[in-house]
């Protein structure tokens, strides 16, 4: 749809005058998530890009948002985050609804466990402070601005919590949840923590 | 029958020993012959052929073949498959053939993702920019023949130019010096030493007279010695006024201590050897006129804008689910060839090996990076310059002048290229890209600022479809682990004869056209002799 709009207005702004050779230029839209993202957006190890099929409509626009307005993906740490936020930087609120439309029209089918090392019982233990928010089977929770963390690449949650805890993720002003979510990843203390919490969500499902 | 030679004189820490003569001797038979156990021709390594395909016409019922990526690899085995009567289908996801053999012109789009630009250079045919690949050297023969067979012309590619510019803060005040000076003073005082270090040692052994005065007479003319064996400077630098009417003026010498100033020596005197030395072509018009020579044979093949979602490989062929304009179409064949990026491909659904998947996540994606300019006029020609390259210590790395065009009134100059790590300039808005090019270049050239306009940004590592530059196979420049070669040669393998991974991604010196064509030259070859098998 996007596309077909981007076309016709470049099609308008030749009629009004542009030279001919620009109309024949290739027209593009803001549809690139799937180059990173992988198929349907199922995530993409290789380039570290996570699951976006069955994020919440809510939480890709509030990410989206923080991407865009540089609260999200500044730290120099922060290697997937700066990666993608350059990509949002030029967003329109047009493009933003368009790609989350897009993104809900993907079969949402849960990641496969790949980490190896933690341990899922201490694990459970540690998901307790998480479950307040993320809920008891990480389905999220709407209202309290919380994703569903079941079924996401869990080197993706792993990397991200990692984030909040160095404070690569989570540190600006003006990322209230951030803040939160750096105070309770406290709890987990150390790789190892997160390595434990994450392959217990492992066994959690949608 | 002994001589003698003036003891040495002056100021080298630690003489060659002649045991140390006895060993390189000793090494250098060595090496001549292990070469000539190897070769039937002695010193000459091999002769200076092309592989030649010699493939099986199609089996009728066995011969449709999906090709995953229009770029060189996959052209190139769809040229020979269809020379031999195979029915290939394209996918290219991108809007253009080529990968990473991009030539940028007047309108092109650069589909950075976050940082779109469509070019503006003048609308001219030597108003280009070889975005990607760039070089041939004169031993990438397979490369070379397709370029024969498909009639690309070819001119020279100057690589080493010695009157473009070597800069650095820490020599000669950060103001440039021109290479010939450079590359002159550094092997006249490289020679003096060794001249000083051989005449020290009694060196009645292991030299024969004859070989003695050869050798001493090589060191000499290396470094323009004088007849006490020692560098006053020399003419090859240039005049510093007259030589022609007049009587030159030779330069003055930069001392050796302002040379060792600089870290870019070692980097500098090698950058015009190997795969970068001496002949090196390049395609007139642009790189991508060898892309332009496939096309004309497979370009009907091609379906653009076609994204593979999916490869499943069946005991009786291959499925390929891929988008086009928005809708689902299944692609089913007997055979398949993807030279899609192994990054990519990890992130497209399919039912491959655990090994095979594995190798491909191993592979890290290179980072470089490269910028050009259109220049309003030629302002290195007035220096003296014609093609070749500038080296600065700054990020920005290299300043490329171009290799054709001479005299004409615009060109376009590479004005950064990082092949290491190209991270720091990706990182960058486009703005903060170009104003750190323009400040790199302006060490070299002053007034460049006011003199280059139109700037273009390439960051492989953020191009749409791309997401990165030459496959990265090793953690550490030790060379390949066990563990490394064992991926790779999962990966060169087919998965159920059917399925092959192809690409300067699967070779071992990614990054050369000539290993994208080799690929899958050996992809084809595999294919071919199973099929008879």
């Amino acid at each position: 749809m996007l596309k077909t709009f981007l076309v016709f207005s470049l099609c308008m702004v030749c009629i009004g005058g542009t030279s001919a050779a620009e109309s024949e230029r290739e027209p593009f839209d803001d549809r690139y998530c799937t180059t990173c993202h992988g198929t349907d957006g199922r995530g993409n190890e290789g380039v570290q890009a996570p699951r976006l099929a069955g994020m919440e409509p809510w939480y890709l626009r509030r990410q989206l948002e923080n991407f865009r307005a540089d609260i999200r993906g500044v730290h120099a740490e922060d290697r997937e985050g700066t990666a993608m936020r350059p990509m949002a930087t030029k967003l329109t609120d047009e493009s933003i609804d368009d790609i989350i439309d897009w993104i809900s029209s993907w079969d949402y089918i849960p990641a496969e466990a790949t980490i190896k090392g933690g341990d899922p019982l201490r694990g459970r233990g540690l998901y307790g402070g998480c479950a307040v928010c993320h809920g008891a089977n990480a389905t999220g929770n709407q209202s309290l601005g919380a994703p569903a963390l079941a079924g996401q690449n869990d080197w993706y949650l792993v990397t991200q919590l990692k984030n909040f805890l160095a404070g690569y993720r989570g540190a600006h002003p003006d990322d209230t949840y951030g803040a939160q979510m750096r105070t309770m990843v406290s709890t987990l203390r150390n790789e190892a923590g997160i390595l434990n919490v994450v392959s217990y969500i492992n066994l959690l499902s949608r | 029958m002994p001589r003698s030679m003036p003891p040495l004189e002056v100021g080298v820490s630690k003489q060659v020993t002649r045991r140390e003569f006895l060993n390189l001797l000793g090494a250098a038979g060595g090496t001549a012959a292990a070469l000539k156990a190897g070769s039937a021709l002695g010193l000459l390594p091999h002769t200076a052929q092309a592989a030649t395909l010699d493939l099986r016409a199609a089996n009728p019922a066995k011969r449709k073949v999906a090709i995953l990526g229009a770029g060189l690899s996959g052209l190139t085995v769809a040229y020979e498959l269809s020379k031999v009567g195979y029915e290939c289908t394209i996918l290219e996801s991108s809007h253009r053939p080529g990968g990473r053999v991009f030539t940028v012109r007047h309108g092109d789009l650069i589909d950075e993702i976050g940082n779109r630009q469509y070019c503006e250079f003048d609308d001219e045919p030597h108003m280009y920019f070889n975005a990607g690949a760039a070089r041939i050297p004169s031993t990438h023969r397979n490369l070379l023949a397709y370029c024969k067979e498909l009639e690309i012309d070819l001119e020279v590619f100057i690589n080493e130019n010695k009157t473009s510019f070597m800069q650095d803060p820490a020599l000669n005040g950060g103001k440039p010096i021109r290479n010939i000076d450079y590359t002159t003073h550094t092997r006249g005082f490289l020679a003096e030493l060794l001249a000083k270090s051989l005449s020290a040692g009694e060196m009645d052994q292991p030299f024969t007279d004859s070989e003695a005065e050869t050798l001493m007479s090589l060191i000499r003319s290396f470094g323009d010695l004088n007849e006490d064996n020692l560098y006053k400077g020399s003419l090859r630098a240039g005049y510093a006024s007259g030589g022609f009417l007049e009587h030159g003026v030779q330069k003055d010498i930069i001392a050796m201590s302002e040379l060792l100033k600089t870290q870019m020596g070692s980097r500098f005197l090698n950058a015009s050897e190997g795969d970068t030395g001496p002949m090196l072509f390049q395609a007139v018009g642009g790189m991508d006129k060898i892309i332009e020579g496939f096309t004309n044979h497979v370009g009907h093949q091609i379906h653009y804008r076609s994204m593979v979602n999916a490869v499943e490989v069946k005991d009786d062929g291959i499925d390929i689910a891929y988008d086009q304009d928005g809708t689902h179409h299944l692609l089913q064949a007997d055979f398949c060839f993807n030279c899609i990026p192994s990054h990519i491909m990890t992130g497209i659904t399919n039912n491959f090996p655990t090994q095979y998947v594995d190798a491909l996540k191993y592979i890290r994606r290179g980072t470089a990076y490269k910028s050009a300019f259109q220049a309003k006029e030629r302002f290195w020609e007035k220096e003296d310059i014609y093609g070749g390259i500038s080296w600065m210590s700054n990020p920005s790395k290299q300043i490329w002048y171009p290799s054709a065009g001479m005299h004409k009134q615009k060109g376009i100059i590479l004005g950064a290229y990082d092949y290491i790590d190209g991270k720091l300039h990706t990182a960058m808005t486009q703005e903060q890209r170009i104003e750190a090019h323009l400040t790199d270049g302006e060490k070299i050239h002053p007034n460049y600022r006011n003199q280059v306009e139109k700037p273009i940004t390439i960051a492989w590592h953020r191009m749409n479809h791309m997401l990165g530059c030459s496959a990265r196979w090793q953690r550490d420049s030790d060379g390949w682990t066990h563990e490394e070669e064992e991926l790779y040669r999962v990966l060169q393998q087919p998965v159920n004869g059917r399925h092959y991974m192809i690409g300067d991604q699967v070779s071992m010196h990614s990054a050369w056209q000539e290993s994208a064509v080799m690929s899958a030259q050996w992809a084809l070859a595999d294919f071919d002799q199973r099929l008879q098998a």
